[in-house]
């Protein structure tokens, strides 16, 4: 093992536009659209045929056939079919985690380079038979007489035909994620009008970067699509206020669908590496991957908010790195709701609940708001699950290495199952 | 011109198929401005194995030429009965990839009307074009078995040599629906690739694969591992009885790759994938 630990460098990134469920990409599988996200970033750095230290990525709507879904895109990409690949999964952290873990192993030596990725469908989304057909298919397996057969065949019900279709509700819990971060904006009392603020501006922001061409190098057309078709530019105020609430009950009905992310469809693929390994090469380090920090809460028993563990990690990761919130250049909180970005950062300037449940000397404080997700992000972009760490860690890297060198940049992103995935990027 | 209906240029071709002979007419059909459906690319690039990548896949452009073609191969005064005619060879050539939105002009005609130890051949050609630039070119020679041709017609040419395939890369397990699926999504209808009972009809024990669909599936199995401009030359063998199970097995050339479909000791497809 290497003696000493180096920081990744981020080289870019590719994705394909996001699209909203059930639009363009309906017939695209997360296999045909992980393998396209990677061939684009194959174009863009000049990788064909190249063998990369490892490709990471995952899904979260995944296809039982789908169990090797990295490899089986790496194998119909233009890499080198010599390129070793692996899947994760950790719900909507997946595009984080799979960069934290490549740039773990750049860190230690293991690897000189690597793909991390993400990728999701809630068009060609995998439904399953119903479980009690299921059990019956299986003892039918199993059986090994006619009469075993029969009677396993005995079990059949006409309701057994209706087939199992994912949705984004919480196992333990039965609730929605929606309905989940609805009990959060109640908690903490988040408002209607902030929430559409910060909607219309993700909105501004996106359409803003794509004008300038901030997407030209991290942005492949997939499919005839050649922008994020959830982004409106021309959104105002008025046109969310005039929506009704989707989540949460009477007053505290604020959740639209206006300031929450759309089901989405859409891949992204980031290329990190050693310093040295892109100076051969002689692409660019537009920044580095400094350190990360995942937390997970008690959402089910514990009283805390479903997608409040990027609160819990933050504050980890600041102390380990020597720094406080307000030490950063930008900020990359993912959207899932708007309510989910304003109940952290109310969090975080709460000096009780920081003191209280997250055991701190007192509030962190709060953040210049102008350099809260610059480029857009999740409510304008639309949140393919697994994809979105990919989108914010390329966009990020971006950002920094605009901004010049010795910036600093925080990423959060929250995922099902009460956990979050943090980390920090410095050009 | 809109595409031909196909189902009715068949009927129309078996109806007049006797009687026929002659010189090869001049005829060029063209479609202009053709546009390709997502679904339908949808749909063919899933029974064929491709990804989609948003551009065309290198077989998918016959899917236009391929009806023209049958309505200039029905025409009163095409030498050859459409009926009976077998797909001995396709060349496909791509001078750049194709953009799944791109619009295509499409023009076919016929030519090499010639002699085969077997009867005669002639190649039914496609040329396709995006903003007047020839973007992909397609050669399909068929056989008519026992027909005769003019004096002075050339010698057929319908091999393919390929090097030494020793190695099997993937084993297929064809279902007894194969054709019918490539019908589907291809719009053709030959009966003898839909049932046994209507293979039967023309001598084949049971339905066969459509060797077109043979062809995309093994260029489908090298998604990612092929040039951008490419030729592509398959001879199809032995018909691929429905159901079968059948080995594919790929060997590099150069930067290009020679490819076989077989079972046993039957050859269903040799072919070469070369990068211009």
């Amino acid at each position: 093992m290497a003696a000493q630990t180096r920081k990744a460098a981020i080289v870019g990134g590719n994705r394909t536009p996001f699209a909203r469920a059930n639009s363009v990409y309906a017939r695209a599988s997360n296999q045909d659209m992980l393998t396209a996200a990677i061939d684009g970033l194959v174009a863009r750095f000049g990788l064909q045929d190249a063998q990369v230290g490892e490709v990471v990525a995952g899904a979260v709507l995944k296809h039982s056939r789908d169990f090797n879904l990295t490899r089986e895109a790496v194998l119909g990409s233009r890499l080198s079919a010599a390129t070793p690949a692996y899947d994760v999964q950790q719900a909507c952290g997946t595009g984080l985690e799979a960069a934290v873990l490549v740039a773990n192993k750049i860190a230690l030596g293991q690897v000189e380079s690597g793909v991390a990725g993400g990728v999701d469908t809630a068009s060609d989304a995998p439904v399953a038979v119903n479980e009690d057909l299921r059990r019956v298919l299986m003892e039918l397996n199993r059986a090994k007489t006619l009469q075993q057969r029969l009677k396993a065949l005995s079990g059949l019900r006409p309701g057994h035909l209706s087939p199992s279709v994912p949705s984004t509700s919480e196992p333990r819990t039965g609730l929605s994620m929606g309905e989940h971060a609805a009990v959060t904006a109640a908690h903490w009392g988040i408002g209607r009008t902030e929430q559409d603020e910060l909607a219309l501006a993700s909105h501004r922001n996106l359409a803003a970067a794509y004008e300038r061409g901030f997407f030209d190098d991290l942005v492949t057309p997939y499919l005839g699509l050649a922008r994020d078709n959830n982004l409106r530019p021309d959104t105002s105020m008025e046109k969310l206020g005039k929506l009704k609430p989707v989540f949460g009950k009477g007053a505290d009905a604020t959740m639209t669908a206006g300031n929450s992310t759309p089901l989405t469809d859409g891949a992204s693929a980031v290329l990190l590496a050693s310093d040295e390994w892109a100076a051969e090469r002689g692409l660019p380090v537009l920044a580095h991957l400094v350190d990360a920090q995942t937390a997970a809460v008690d959402h089910v028993h514990g009283g805390e908010g479903l997608l409040m563990a990027p609160v819990h990690a933050v504050p980890v990761l600041l102390a380990r790195n020597g720094l406080t919130l307000q030490d950063f250049d930008f900020y990359e909180v993912h959207e899932a709701f708007a309510s989910t970005v304003l109940a952290t950062l109310k969090a975080w300037e709460d000096d009780a609940y920081c003191k209280e449940t997250l055991g701190l000397d007192g509030a962190l404080g709060s953040i210049d708001r102008s350099k809260l997700n610059v480029a857009g992000s999740s409510l304008a972009a639309g949140h393919p699950f697994a994809a979105t760490g990919g989108r914010i860690v390329a966009t990020l890297a971006k950002l920094l290495a605009e901004a010049g060198p010795g910036k600093r940049g925080l990423i959060s992103i929250c995922a099902a199952g009460g956990q979050g995935v943090v980390a920090i990027l410095e050009s | 011109m809109t595409a031909p209906s196909l189902p009715r240029l068949f009927v129309r071709a078996a109806l007049t198929a006797r009687g026929r002979g002659g010189e090869l007419p001049g005829t060029r059909l063209a479609r202009a401005r053709v546009t390709v459906d997502p679904a339908r690319l949808a749909d063919y690039s899933a029974v064929c194995g491709y990804p989609l990548t948003g551009a065309l896949p290198v077989t998918f452009p016959h899917l236009l030429a391929f009806p023209l073609q049958t309505a200039l191969m029905t025409e009163r005064a095409f030498p050859l009965a459409l009926p009976g005619l077998v797909h001995v060879r396709q060349q496909v050539s791509v001078v750049r990839p194709i953009g799944a939105d791109e619009a295509l002009d499409v023009e076919v005609w016929a030519e090499r009307l010639s002699s085969h130890r077997r009867g005669a051949t002639v190649d039914l050609c496609a040329a396709v074009s995006a903003g007047g630039a020839e973007v992909w070119r397609g050669r399909s020679t068929y056989l008519a078995r026992g027909a005769t041709v003019p004096d002075g017609a050339p010698e057929a040419d319908v091999d393919v040599p390929v090097g030494a395939l020793d190695r099997t890369s993937a084993r297929w397990r064809v279902p007894a629906d194969a054709g019918r699926r490539y019908a589907r999504v291809s719009g053709d209808v030959n009966p003898i690739h839909l049932s046994a009972l209507s293979a039967r009809l023309f001598g084949f024990p049971r339905a066969i694969a459509h060797g077109m669909w043979v062809e995309a599936r093994a260029l489908a199995a090298l998604a990612g591992r092929l040039p951008d401009a490419l030729t592509v030359d398959v001879a199809f063998r032995k018909p691929l009885l429905l159901p079968s199970t059948v080995d594919l097995a790929t060997a590099r050339a150069g930067e290009g790759w020679d490819l076989a479909v077989r079972s046993r000791d039957t050859e269903h497809l040799i072919g070469t994938v070369r990068p211009t």
